[in-house]
């Protein structure tokens, strides 16, 4: 049996000749082939498969310096105006790329509810990239004159404007909600600080405990001797950087 | 701990006090031959208690055990047994009923927060597809690109054959030109639909996961037969192993069954072959393709980019991977599968049967009905055997003129009365019967001669 993507089929787009000529046959009379239930209808309905290679649909203008076609017979890549605008947009606002974002359509018509004409803000579409980069479309169609860069300028201090308001809102909300008794959690800056602060303290517990450790051992150094040397060796040295390490980490003011 | 008892107790006191300040008959009301466990009030309670927590702690109090055990202030007038099941009283304390005044009072409340707080507007939802399916004057451009319907694989993996279907390539992905996929839609809908209106037997296969519910829906709405799960090898070609005994049901045009008279048909007949089938994954299903182009069956796949456009009779170009595309799709050639049966039926009702009997089944009636006759003259004769050695006339011997077309012209007397040998007759059918066998088991060596010939 033959496998594999490439393997082209005859069987299947014959299939109608190929019960023709079963019916038509002339090799023993006496065997009646009934006609299949489909075949009327795969006659009136004929399969449109034609391997024969497409002129594909052109989405560039035809390079007049070219010697010779190149690429003729494969899909052109599709580049549409907006491109550009969305491109130099995101690259200027990297973060509005961060936001999210709904992508999932309702039935297709969602951009034939959008007026462009009346500014940014657009039913059932929440402010983003996308509203400033078909605004400045539509400024650039529409208004004679307009270079992109102007538009491009009118639209961005359209959208500073909305993100503003949308931002004080919140805030707004935000202390509106907390006057009537809500309360919001930590943030993420103060949960991180916590458990940096944990991490602290065990290391705290943890040197405290070596410390006490190398202590004793030194106590019980000393008692097996009679007389101690004086001056400080090197495990004197060992506790007091340690605690001294201590101290300043102490110190930390907490954030 | 301490403090949830209490919380309990507290809970529990009313309830109890309220049991006994009652008829403490009102507590066992519900058992009919109260006498004998009235001697335990506590397992009855705990017994008729719908509470599954608390029950134990308000029965173990002491104080409301005694109250319900007696009550010397109020004693019970009827020491009888049988006077308490002749007269039941019914002593539940009354509330009032308060719904509604509840339902006005949430009425009021859903009128006054109405207008407040955010405005859930429905936009899309998985089983939408499901609860309306869209037939296929449903089908739009903006229905294809909004289920994403355009997206095919990327380009480097594309399969050239479908260079027709492709509208151009966008960040590294072959687009389907949906206009491609309307037009085939569309087609394979009415190919559905026809299929369907003579009575075809259609299937519908989607072995990946999360394309059960579009088969089934698919094959509920056009009355089809569904796949699901693997194909197993040979279902087409080597059905007799296969699918040996599998229940087969033969129906009228009115979808009625037809009851015994086939049964003996039924045993020995072979497994049906679909008429149409329709396949939403033929990457993964090509052995099922390729059985089906052996055996002639036309077949509609959904084809993407990378899949081969010529292993199915009727391609769909359109994204393969996402099952909202494949709902809609699915949904459409359900839909049109449900118009070819209901077009089918209403011809029916009017006497005109849109499909013609399978050949074996002609086979089986046309046997069924010679072995009828021949039983029938055989008898004739016997009994004209009879008569005549009884001396009688053997005029009701002669066989009616309409006879004498089937099968081969019985030999005949001097006289011109043809003569009839039962063990004849039965060896001439099952000669029939040998030759109609022969040519079934020629029928394939045929076949191969037929695509040689291709």
């Amino acid at each position: 049996m033959v496998r594999g993507p490439a393997q082209r089929q005859i069987r299947p787009a014959r299939v109608y000749q190929t019960v023709t000529t079963l019916m038509d046959h002339r090799v023993k009379p006496r065997l009646a082939i009934q006609q299949p239930v489909w075949y009327k209808v795969v006659e009136s309905i004929p399969p449109s498969e034609i391997l024969t290679r497409p002129f594909p649909p052109q989405h560039r203008q035809p390079n007049p310096r070219a010697r010779k076609a190149s690429r003729l017979f494969q899909p052109q890549k599709l580049v549409y105006k907006e491109d550009e605008l969305r491109k130099k947009f995101y690259t200027d606002h990297p973060w509005e790329l961060a936001r999210p974002r709904m992508i999932i359509e309702m039935d297709g018509k969602d951009a034939l509810r959008c007026d462009w004409s009346k500014g940014l803000r657009q039913p059932g579409m929440p402010l983003s990239g996308e509203c400033v980069v078909q605004r400045q479309m539509y400024l650039m169609e529409n208004i004679p004159g307009i270079t992109e860069d102007v538009a491009y300028d009118q639209v961005r201090k359209e959208f500073y404007k909305l993100r503003q308001e949308e931002e004080i809102e919140r805030r707004i909300a935000q202390e509106e909600a907390r006057m009537v008794g809500a309360y919001f959690g930590q943030t993420f800056q103060q949960v991180g600080m916590q458990l940096e602060d944990q991490q602290f303290e065990r290391w705290k517990r943890w040197a405290t405990r070596e410390i006490e450790k190398i202590q004793g051992e030194q106590t019980a150094a000393y008692t097996s001797f009679d007389a101690s040397e004086g001056g400080a060796d090197a495990a004197d040295l060992d506790v007091d950087s340690l605690r001294e390490d201590l101290e300043s980490t102490a110190n930390i003011p907490p954030a | 701990m301490i403090i949830r008892e209490f919380g309990v107790r507290q809970g529990k006191l009313p309830a109890a006090q309220a049991i006994a300040d009652a008829n403490p008959r009102h507590s066992r009301k519900a058992l009919a031959a109260a006498a004998p466990l009235r001697r335990g009030p506590q397992q009855c309670l705990r017994a008729l208690s719908t509470e599954t927590s608390g029950t134990p702690v308000a029965t173990a109090d002491p104080a409301v055990e005694s109250a319900l055990q007696t009550n010397p202030e109020n004693p019970s007038p009827v020491p009888s047994l049988f006077a308490r099941v002749a007269k039941p009283t019914r002593r539940r304390p009354v509330e009032p009923d308060t719904t509604k005044a509840d339902w006005e009072t949430a009425q009021q409340l859903r009128r006054n927060l109405l207008p407040v707080g955010t405005k859930v507007e429905h936009r899309y939802g998985p089983a939408d597809v499901f609860r309306n399916p869209p037939g296929p004057k449903d089908v739009t451009l903006e229905l294809l690109m909004a289920s994403q319907a355009h997206m095919g694989h990327h380009a480097s993996v594309w399969n050239p054959a479908n260079a027709r279907y492709i509208y151009g390539i966008r960040e590294g992905i072959h687009i389907i030109s949906l206009e491609q996929t309307a037009a085939h839609l569309r087609r394979a809908a009415r190919v559905v639909e026809e299929v369907a209106y003579h009575g075809g037997l259609i299937l519908f296969v989607g072995t990946r996961p999360g394309q059960t519910q579009i088969v089934t829906q698919a094959a509920r709405l056009s009355k089809a037969c569904h796949l699901f799960t693997k194909w197993t090898p040979g279902t087409i070609t080597n059905s007799d192993k296969i699918l040996p005994g599998i229940p087969v049901e033969i129906v009228d045009e009115l979808d009625r069954p037809v009851g015994p008279a086939f049964n003996q048909h039924l045993m020995d007949r072979r497994a049906l072959v679909p008429d149409l089938v329709v396949c939403l994954n033929p990457l993964e299903n090509f052995t099922m393709l390729r059985e089906c182009s052996q055996a002639n069956v036309p077949t509609i796949g959904i084809i993407d980019t990378n899949t081969e456009p010529t292993w199915v009779t009727y391609a769909i170009p359109a994204n393969d991977d996402s099952l909202r595309c494949l709902a809609v799709i699915g949904s459409v050639l359900g839909r049109a599968g449900e118009a070819g049966q209901k077009r089918r039926m209403e011809d029916a009702k009017n006497g005109k049967v849109t499909w013609e009997t399978p050949s074996e089944i002609k086979q089986f009636i046309e046997i069924q009905q010679k072995r009828a006759r021949w039983t029938k003259r055989a008898a004739e004769e016997e009994e004209a055997a009879a008569n005549k050695a009884n001396g009688g006339p053997n005029q009701s011997s002669t066989p009616r003129s309409s006879d004498r077309s089937y099968g081969r012209t019985p030999s005949t007397n001097k006289d011109g009365t043809p003569i009839f040998h039962a063990d004849e007759a039965m060896a001439e059918l099952q000669a029939e019967v040998d030759v109609i066998n022969a040519e079934d088991d020629v029928s394939p060596q045929l076949r191969n001669m037929m695509r040689n010939l291709d």
